[in-house]
């Protein structure tokens, strides 16, 4: 298999307020890979994520998605943010939710159709969330909420998922739907990119990471890249153990 | 015996019926009854569904701070106008309250103090400015020329006193408003729902803010002559407060808060008319804020529902404890 640079980050610098919080980065995820993202708390990896995908204001340095810039590949990307940036008091129901992934397709004015509804049915299937459709997405619970989420990203039918902590507060079923999705999904030749936090997991989950704080520590297969050498690098290393 | 009910009110002419259900015809005909009816019911449903928004976004507060902070930008209006002329006076509430607006943003992005803080501060600087050009214009000799009566109007509303030129002036506001909330429906319900998410799809925030105030901004300036600076929030914010307690769908709390402000502002004025003394604006307010403890204690997300769920909860734990 050849190694396509599906995501390209150079130079990437990032601040909040005043302080620094990524330090000039490279960063290549490489085409259909499941990469996961990993480093301590604050290290700034859900920065990262905004910053390649033009959400935060980036100091400097150039991302390039597909060859393109961000603004150019939107229909191609999903995100899924994490779970505490939604209005959960909004007054919608699940499919109504995941029809918005459906959104970007439409363009401005234009509602959903038949066929984005049917869409959004098939995708909440997928996540075995068909009896839950009308349900209003706050009475949900925390692992349900997140499959919606996922839900969304299939509707929008993108190349590359862009995700932050999926797995986090979600139940054991729920992990093991998401994973599933992901290798799925890599099958059908698309790329993920995943903040993940349980080192236990990781090697199990991904077969690409990328160890961050603040600046790039090691990046490629997750056979080389996860190493107690790296781990500590990243301060990570503290009570665990690699045992491979 | 019901078929000498049924012929009874076939009789009745629709004056009569009207009567016959406590409303006074004599009133619902009358001229200027019809002109504060329209441009009450029309205000209040736009500003219901336009505030609707605003509270799911959680900045209800700045509807209120925007409502103050337009009063000097009426008296200023005044000064340079020398008039009381209806059009000139909103230009005038409209460039104040932007710039209370803008200074609002411009504080609570640079500075670490809290939004709500900031906004009591703009909030009663900008009202405070307001009182304190109008008290030195009224003794002034070159402004106390003008007749100014009509001034104070704008701190509590007179509806009775609209005339047809101020109906028009809300159509205007109105219509464009509720088109730009149909046309971008879609938009805004990512925009309230999920923002980060609507960025990522390309969906620029900084574009639907501007719009939201934008409308948000038209509507307390139209709407400043009939509820005034104080109350005009309430229009915005009591309607939708009450349609959330009713549906899960936006579409159709959009409905209910349109629907909760257009028949608020219609029994407020028709008793506001019926009673001498009363004034339109604040009885409005009173039957709105009556429909929203209602609905807060009846709904089905209401108190007694609730209630009711958690005390069903409760016997049915015990029964399958105790069984």
């Amino acid at each position: 298999m050849s190694e396509n640079i599906i995501v390209k980050v150079e130079d990437l610098t990032m601040a909040y307020h005043d302080k620094p919080v990524l330090w000039d980065n490279d960063v290549n995820i490489i085409e259909n890979t499941r990469t996961a993202i990993i480093g301590p708390n604050g290290a700034g990896k859900s920065t990262l994520l905004k910053g390649i995908l033009g959400l935060q204001k980036t100091l400097s340095g150039t991302v390039e998605i597909m060859g393109k810039s961000v603004k150019q590949v939107h229909k191609k990307i999903a995100y899924i943010p994490q779970s505490n940036s939604v209005n959960w008091d909004f007054p919608t129901t699940a499919l109504d939710v995941v029809l918005m992934g459906r959104y970007v397709h439409l363009g401005w004015i234009k509602r959903p159709g038949k066929k984005d509804i049917e869409i959004a049915k098939n995708a909440l299937y997928k996540m075995g969330m068909q009896d839950y459709a009308k349900r209003q997405i706050s009475q949900l619970s925390g692992g349900q909420k997140q499959r919606v989420f996922i839900a969304r990203a299939i509707a929008q039918n993108a190349e590359i998922y862009f995700m932050d902590e999926p797995l986090a507060g979600v139940d054991k079923n729920t992990e093991k739907v998401i994973i599933d999705f992901l290798k799925d999904s890599q099958k059908q030749g698309k790329t993920s990119i995943v903040i993940h936090h349980d080192l236990n997991t990781l090697a199990d989950y991904f077969d690409y990471l990328v160890i961050l704080n603040k600046r790039i520590i090691a990046q490629g297969k997750m056979s080389k890249t996860l190493t107690q050498a790296n781990l500590d690098a990243a301060d990570m290393g503290g009570g665990f153990k690699i045992n491979v | 015996m019901s078929s000498i009910v049924f012929e009874k009110i076939i009789s009745l002419n629709f004056a009569n019926l009207l009567n016959a259900i406590g409303l006074d015809f004599e009133i619902l005909s009358s001229y200027t009854f019809v002109v504060v009816c329209l441009g009450t019911m029309i205000l209040a449903t736009v500003a219901g569904m336009v505030g609707t928004i605003t509270v799911l976004k959680g900045q209800s507060l700045i509807g209120d701070a925007i409502g103050h902070s337009s009063y000097p930008g009426i008296i200023i209006a005044f000064m340079i106008c020398m008039s009381l002329d209806s059009v000139s006076l909103m230009i005038g509430a409209i460039i104040s309250g932007t710039v209370a607006f803008i200074i609002i943003q411009f504080i609570d992005k640079n500075s670490k103090l809290n939004l709500d803080a900031v906004l009591a501060v703009i909030l009663s600087a900008f009202f405070g400015l307001g009182m304190v050009l109008k008290s030195f214009i009224q003794g002034h000799p070159v402004y106390g020329k003008v007749p100014q009566g009509g001034l104070s109007n704008y701190i509590f509303g007179q509806a009775a006193f609209i005339r047809t030129i101020d109906v028009h002036l809300i159509l205007i506001v109105a219509i464009p408003s509720l088109l730009i909330l149909f046309l971008f429906y879609k938009e805004f319900k990512i925009f309230i729902f999920d923002e980060v998410y609507a960025k990522s799809i390309g969906l620029s925030s900084t574009l639907m803010y501007v719009l939201l105030v934008l409308i948000t901004m038209s509507v307390i300036a139209t709407g400043l002559k009939l509820v005034g600076a104080i109350l005009i929030s309430s229009f915005l914010i009591v309607p939708g407060i009450t349609a959330l307690q009713w549906s899960n769908r936006f579409s159709h709390v959009l409905i209910i808060a349109a629907i909760v402000g257009s028949v608020s502002a219609f029994i407020g004025t028709y008793i506001s008319s019926v009673y001498a003394g009363m004034s339109t604006g604040p009885c409005i307010i009173v039957v709105m804020s009556g429909l929203a403890f209602i609905s807060m204690f009846i709904s089905p997300k209401g108190l007694l529902a609730n209630w009711l769920r958690r005390r069903k909860y409760l016997n049915d734990l015990s029964k399958s404890i105790f069984d």
